[in-house]
């Protein structure tokens, strides 16, 4: 077996080691500042929707990070991620049928014009 | 690899690229989840996301579909800027905090390894967990709820016709 070059013995050896808590808690807050932003500026529903998965699911990341690495925690942050995943799924089945509903009586999923309820 | 597909749902123009991109991103958390020691939480991320909601948001897609749309200036609403300011600095204020506290002696490993804990924990069986049974039978109630009104919502009133909508 030829001879490992140092640098990239340490690069296995940094992908092979545990991460840090900080770790999961940057990428989760990242991953929550995505969603809140493609919730904010995009137009189209179904695509909110979608940004609104991917903030539970940031959040889920954090429950389940905190879990693991907090002594106190016992880890039932795993058993509420469940919990958390189930009422997203009925969000999700709610909130799509109001679009298709929406859509139905408007045939638009543009939410800038959906401005019926304007005061 | 989670974030950039997190970033091609919101960047992509095409709303269909925007549904295989979340689930994509989906995919790296439920590795994160075997990272963290759930593996059983893994497989409902899989199972959940990856299949059922990434299924249903197709379906949505394919009904609510229009002619694809080209330019960002169609699919951004106005407030772009102002969103990004405030969902970077959203972001920022975040990963500050949660990067710069003080945590305590935090070490891998205390979540629930096998699935028998991870289920006892979930049941309400085990102790310092009895509040899951509340809110294991809760959430059936909801997930009932949910599907009713989503029959309810998205159905068509009776004579209305095949789909043919109100004209404004």
């Amino acid at each position: 077996m030829p001879p490992v070059p140092p640098q990239v013995q340490q690069l296995v050896e940094a992908l092979v080691a545990t991460p840090p808590l900080e770790g999961y808690l940057v990428v989760g807050a990242i991953m929550f500042a995505i969603g809140a932003w493609g919730a904010l500026v995009r137009r189209n529903a179904v695509v909110v929707f979608m940004c609104v998965e991917l903030m539970i699911n940031a959040v889920n990341l954090t429950l389940v990070a905190f879990a693991d690495y907090l002594p106190g925690a016992g880890g039932l942050g795993v058993s509420y991620a469940v919990l958390v995943i189930a009422i997203a799924a009925a969000e999700i089945a709610v909130g799509l049928a109001i679009v298709l509903a929406v859509f139905r009586s408007r045939r638009t999923v543009n939410l800038d014009e959906v401005n019926a309820m304007r005061g | 690899m989670t974030l950039v597909s997190a970033l091609g749902v919101v960047l992509s123009r095409n709303v269909v690229h925007s549904a295989l991109f979340m689930s994509g991103s989906f995919l790296g958390i439920a590795g994160f989840f075997v990272m963290l020691n759930a593996p059983a939480l893994a497989a409902f991320q899989v199972l959940i996301y990856v299949g059922a909601v990434t299924v249903v948001i197709l379906f949505g897609i394919m009904f609510t579909q229009r002619p694809q749309v080209r330019r960002y200036r169609t699919i951004l609403n106005r407030q772009q800027w102002a969103g990004f300011l405030v969902a970077a600095g959203v972001g920022a204020f975040l990963a500050y905090v949660l990067y710069n506290e003080d945590w305590g002696s935090t070490r891998p490993g205390n979540g629930p390894r096998d699935v028998a804990a991870f289920g006892r924990d979930l049941l309400g069986v085990s102790a310092g967990s009895e509040v899951f049974v509340l809110l294991f039978e809760v959430a059936s109630i909801l997930l009932l709820v949910a599907i009713v009104a989503a029959i309810v919502v998205s159905r068509r009133k009776i004579g209305a016709g095949i789909d043919r909508g109100v004209e404004e």
